[in-house]
């Protein structure tokens, strides 16, 4: 048999129905192009915040190549640098450190850098250049300036005092006066910041070094790009063998160390393992291809069936089942290639005002968005294939057809059961309306679904947003308007264990200087040595989660004991009255910790996420007699004689198999009773897990250990003056007092805000979209629904309905589509809400599900006008027409 | 009793080189419980005539009263109503709403006016027709004659002063034309019905108490 080819005879045909239907490719371009859009802004919201979490590992990395060989003479970069493996390399020379205030809390490193290695160190001068050879410049970031107190201009002069040798006890302090050439942010992501000379200085300043082996002075480091991140190890490695080194075994003697990026690595860890993220976004994917599904497959099903007697005739002269499904796949295909692109480009633009809204929740300091080519290609080939299945059934019904059924189709005619309708008091114009609806139930359950999905959406993201309870948000923060501390109290990992970190007098003295203070007091915090007595048992229960049991049985062991009692580590406060009334006692009473003669304390317990009490936290009751060891001075000695080791420093080379320890030599243990379990929010309390916990009165605590530093002092201000001193201790603790910082109810409540904000953006983005999916499937329906029954309405209108009577009637066709969508809506919500808010309510602890209707009642009005709007503005264009000319529309 | 009346009766389709004179100047009248057939070829302008006679299109020029009432001189909404109480239309497609049971597609124009159907007579319509085991069917599942049985009752129901039938068996085989052309007749003896029924068929036309001629939009001959 011959194969003729008929592709283009069947092109020709698909193009030429395709132009036939002129509002269902309009609306069929608008679905497609919608899908993208959703495809699209999840995929670069998706990316941006993948790269954005790269760009972070590489900022706390240091830099974003590949791997770095440590430790080279200036003769082994360059013999390394010929490797062929290498695709780019950059040399980077240590000359010295700042570590004297005010550089003490910040890690600040001068040195030389090729200068193409400065963009991958983030050193790339926002103004001006890097340091030019043979010149006094050098270039840093707006950090070490500020440190310095220099405007951050080219051409300004600074003084730098930094150590070379730093790393050994030969470090030398030297000084050094340079001109500005660049300067760029300070980030504060990036761990170290640089102060970059020109090569000659930088020669000139390692040459005044001690030669010491172990200083870093005068070291050249030489970090690789290679041809892909996959292999770094690996790569790195055979850079090494190539040289007869090896970076893996340090005792080995050819061993040369090395560094792999973390950054890379962290990256695809994380990608890999976060199933949750993974699955949040598989679920919303699964909702746009549905969403996408619901619209595309309804207008090629509505637009088959109007058709279908050209599909019958069709098949009548020949056309196969496989020439007519390929029809329709191309005229899917055609309008693909309009909405898909229009698609992408909106996306990507909503993607992008989207990033930063998600972004800001996520704690990046840096938000990148991406413009990753893979965005578009999947958006695309996502929204392709959404187009591909929707279009499938409406397919292979055109292809089914049989030629003869075709001619007396009607749309309507073969469903049903029996064709028979029962009603027996005749049609009124609602009845008609439903009976209309009921003809082709598919495309109306479709339509229905897609609005519905739209106000269940909404419904959603309103609960969601409602629940967000600021109260649970703040429960586990204390009733307070401001908490003032050290800036490392507040970090993610709040440390508190020193002097250093005390807030001082002076501090709290110019705080107290600002008017509006209403209530104010101090949380003193141990920095000095204590101990408490506890049992076995509760020692053994203490500590079991973090020691194996043979550890557990040497700590029992080793134990001081009184009695039979063990000695074990414990965490006190001391709190004015203020503070004191921030706690929530549980039991008992805490006045008499105010009285320092009573000798009595208070014992902390925690709470979960969802404030209750845990009451494994801690063992003393109410009553208890709990003793505090203050110890001044311990001592050294051999565990099997116990006899004191007078001199500590032979234990640093000590190499025998005697055991030693360590005991209070100079102490003071005194005795308190407990006369109050307590709560103690998690915004005043010590933000790292610690030991058992006990609070003290002030007076009490400073009195029995000898020492006072404040922790955090916490205070109320009016109403009025609570705006200013926001601002005072926002620039108090960025200029004067930069060690310090504050929390406020308003920062609080502004992360809460935040977050709120975000899922309702997000959530109202996506409701939107989807809305406007529904409600475009919604038009679609109601104007096929008319023009395919312009005839039929025009007998109405021959045998007595008047304009009137089937406005009504569409009007109430409108409505059905519309009050059912609502109708649906409200019974998911009645019944899945509870279960969805239960979900959320575990996920997230402050959120409290609270029964809404509201979405529903808003959307109410809107749906009514739109269900009465949508079917009158149709019929406007069919009445253009006379009744005649619609009547003879087919006579002809 | 004359039921329906043209004077001069006019209709131009298009302008100047596309300008049709469907209908140039048709005079006639119709007495209470005639039945008429209008006959002529394809284009002659029986479809016109029937659309003006039923209020569905109006005329370019000249009057036609049904019943007394002179149809240019009421305003839209005004003639539907007096369309559906007077007037009833069967076509050659038959014209049933697809949604509505043989038995609402029967009450529909007594409904749509807010009326109470007049059981007894409605009955002995559904009686005459042959439609008493189909009043539950809808449209589709029914024959092409039993559909114009329907359509027929439709237009009997509201006991209109004149029924306007185009092409009634038009989609039909001889042997069901016979049957509906029969029916008709019957219809309009028993009812004592006024019917004007188009046809291009002069066997059909000759069941007809009076045949009225139409060629290129003029009657031409009168028995
Ligand atoms: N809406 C219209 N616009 C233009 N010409 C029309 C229209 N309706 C009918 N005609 C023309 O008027 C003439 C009479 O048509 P019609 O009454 O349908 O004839 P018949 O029903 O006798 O076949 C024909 O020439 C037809 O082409
Ligand atoms: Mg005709």
């Amino acid at each position: 048999m011959v194969k003729v080819s008929n592709g283009r005879c069947v092109r020709r045909l698909g193009l030429r129905s395709m132009g036939a239907a002129r509002t269902r490719n309009i609306i069929a371009v608008l679905a497609i192009a919608l899908t993208a859009v959703l495809f699209t802004s999840l995929f670069t919201i998706a990316a941006s915040i993948n790269y954005s979490f790269q760009q972070q590992n590489f900022r706390q990395a240091g830099g974003d190549f590949h791997g770095t060989i440590k430790e080279l003479t200036w003769e082994q970069v360059e013999q390394f640098r010929t490797d062929p493996l290498i695709k780019e390399d950059f040399a980077r020379m240590f000359v010295g450190m700042p570590t004297d205030p005010p550089f003490n809390k910040s890690h600040v490193e001068v040195s030389y850098m090729e200068p193409d290695a400065a963009p991958h160190y983030f050193c790339a001068p926002e103004e001006g250049t890097l340091p030019r050879e043979g010149t006094n410049e050098a270039a840093t970031d707006t950090h070490v300036l500020a440190l310095l107190g220099v405007e951050p201009k080219v051409g300004a002069e600074f003084t730098l005092s930094f150590y070379i040798d730093e790393n050994t006890k030969d470090r030398q302090l030297v000084t050094r006066t340079y001109t500005l050439s660049g300067w760029w942010s300070y980030d504060s992501a990036v761990v170290a910041n640089h102060v970059l000379l020109p090569r000659s200085e930088a020669e000139e300043l390692c040459a005044l070094g001690s030669g010491d082996p172990y200083s870093m002075t005068g070291v050249w480091t030489l970090d690789l790009m290679f041809k892909n991140s996959l292999s770094i190890r690996d790569d790195v490695n055979a850079v090494l063998a190539n040289h007869g080194l090896q970076g893996e075994d340090p005792s080995a003697e050819n061993y040369h160390r090395i560094g792999v990026n973390w950054g890379y690595s962290g990256v695809q860890l994380s990608n890999s393992f976060d199933t949750g993220t993974l699955l949040a976004i598989a679920v919303v994917l699964l909702l746009i291809i549905f969403t996408g599904y619901l619209i595309i497959y309804n207008v090629f099903q509505i637009s088959v069936s109007n058709d279908i007697r050209f599909y019958g005739l069709l098949k009548t002269i020949g056309t196969t089942p496989r020439q007519l499904k390929r029809i329709i796949r191309q005229q899917a295909l055609l309008l693909s290639l309009i909405g898909i692109p229009i698609g992408l480009v909106l996306g990507f633009f909503i993607g992008n005002k989207l990033t930063p809204v998600v972004m800001s929740q996520l704690s990046y300091k840096n938000v990148f968005v991406s413009f990753n080519p893979w965005i578009f290609i999947g958006a695309a080939l996502f929204a392709l294939v959404t187009v591909l299945i929707s279009c499938a059934k409406p397919a292979r019904v055109a292809a089914r057809v049989s030629p003869v059924e075709a001619v007396r189709y009607a749309e309507g005619a073969a469903g049903g059961k029996r064709g028979e309708r029962t009603a027996k008091k005749g049609a009124s114009l609602p009845a008609m309306a439903w009976a209309n609806l009921g003809r082709s139930r598919g495309k109306t359950a479709v339509t229905v679904i897609s609005l519905t999905l739209a106000v269940v959406l909404l419904t959603v993201t309103y609960t969601f947003s409602l629940g967000f309870d600021m109260n649970k948000y703040l429960q586990n923060k204390a009733d307070v308007d401001f908490i003032a501390g050290s800036a490392s109290y507040f970090q993610t990992s709040g440390m508190f264990g020193s002097e250093d970190d005390a807030v001082s007098e002076q501090i709290i003295s110019d705080i107290d200087a600002r008017s509006g203070i209403t209530e104010s007091g101090r949380i003193y915090g141990q920095t000095s040595s204590m101990q408490q007595f506890i049992t076995e048992d509760w020692l053994r229960h203490s500590w079991e989660g973090w020691s194996t049991p043979e550890v557990l049985d040497m700590m029992v062991d080793n134990a001081e004991k009184v009695g039979n009692l063990l000695a074990d580590r414990v965490t006190v406060y001391g709190m004015e009255d203020f503070p004191l009334s921030l706690l929530n006692v549980l039991e008992g009473d805490l006045e008499p910790l105010k009285d320092p003669s009573k000798n009595a304390i208070a014992a902390v317990y925690f709470t979960d996420d969802y404030n209750s009490t845990e009451w494994g936290t801690n063992y003393a009751k109410l009553g208890d007699t709990v003793t505090i060891r203050y110890v001044d001075e311990t001592e050294y000695f051999w565990r099997d004689t116990g006899e004191v080791i007078d001199d500590p420093g032979i234990l640093d080379s000590y190499s025998g198999s005697r055991e030693w320890g360590t005991r209070s030599k100079v102490y003071e243990d005194k005795q308190y009773t407990v006369c109050a379990l307590v709560n103690i929010p998690n915004s005043i309390s010590y933000r790292f897990w610690g030991a058992d916990q006990f609070i003290m009165g002030a007076e009490q605590f400073v009195q029995d250990s000898g020492t006072s530093s404040v922790m955090t002092y916490v205070f109320n201000t009016t109403d009025e003056s609570e705006d200013a001193m926001e601002e005072f201790l926002s620039e108090y603790t960025d200029s004067v007092q930069p060690m310090y910082d504050y929390e406020s109810r308003k920062i609080y409540e502004a992360e809460f805000e935040g977050f709120r904000g975000m899922f309702m953006t997000m959530g109202g983005a996506l409701s939107l979209i989807i809305g406007l999916v529904g409600v475009l499937n919604f038009i679609n329906a109601v104007l096929t629904g008319i023009l395919t029954r312009r005839r039929e309405l025009a007998v109405l209108q021959s045998i007595g309905m008047t304009g009137g009577q089937l406005k009504k009637m569409l009007i109430f066709e409108g409505l059905y589509y519309t009050l059912l969508s609502l109708a649906a809506a409200l019974v998911l919500a009645l019944c899945a809400g509870p279960l969805m808010g239960h979900a959320l309510g575990s996920v997230f602890w402050f959120f409290t599900y609270r029964f809404t209707v509201l979405p529903i009642i808003v959307t109410l009005p809107v749906f009514l006008l739109l269900g009465a709007a949508v079917p009158l503005l149709v019929y406007r264009s069919v009445a253009r027409h006379t009744i005649v000319e619609r009547l003879r529309e087919t006579d002809a | 009793m004359t039921v329906l009346e043209t004077k001069d009766l006019r209709k131009t389709y298009g302008a100047g080189e596309t300008e049709v004179h469907a209908l140039a100047g048709v005079n006639m009248s119709v007495q209470k419980g005639e039945f008429v057939a209008v006959v002529g070829t394809s284009g002659s302008g029986k479809s016109t005539l029937l659309h003006m006679l039923g209020g569905l299109d109006r005329p370019t020029s000249g009057s036609v009263s049904v019943d007394g009432r002179e149809l240019g001189s009421m305003a839209d909404e005004e003639l539907t109503i007096f369309r559906r109480r007077k007037i009833g239309f069967v076509f050659q497609n038959y014209n049933l709403v697809p949604v509505l049971s043989v038995y609402e597609n029967i009450l529909l124009p007594i409904q749509l006016d807010g009326r109470e159907p007049d059981g007894e007579y409605i009955g002995q319509i559904i009686d005459t027709l042959g439609l008493e085991g189909k009043l539950k069917n809808l449209p589709n599942n029914l024959s092409g004659g039993q559909q114009q049985r329907v359509a027929i009752a439709r237009a009997l129901a509201a006991k209109p002063a004149i029924i306007l039938a185009d092409e009634p068996t038009g989609n039909l085989d001889s042997r069901t034309s016979q049957d509906v052309m029969g029916l008709l007749k019957v219809t309009s003896a028993r009812f004592g019905q006024t019917i004007v029924m188009i046809t291009h068929n002069e066997e059909i036309a000759q069941m007809a108490n009076r045949i009225i001629r139409i060629e290129d939009g003029l009657i031409v001959e009168r028995r």
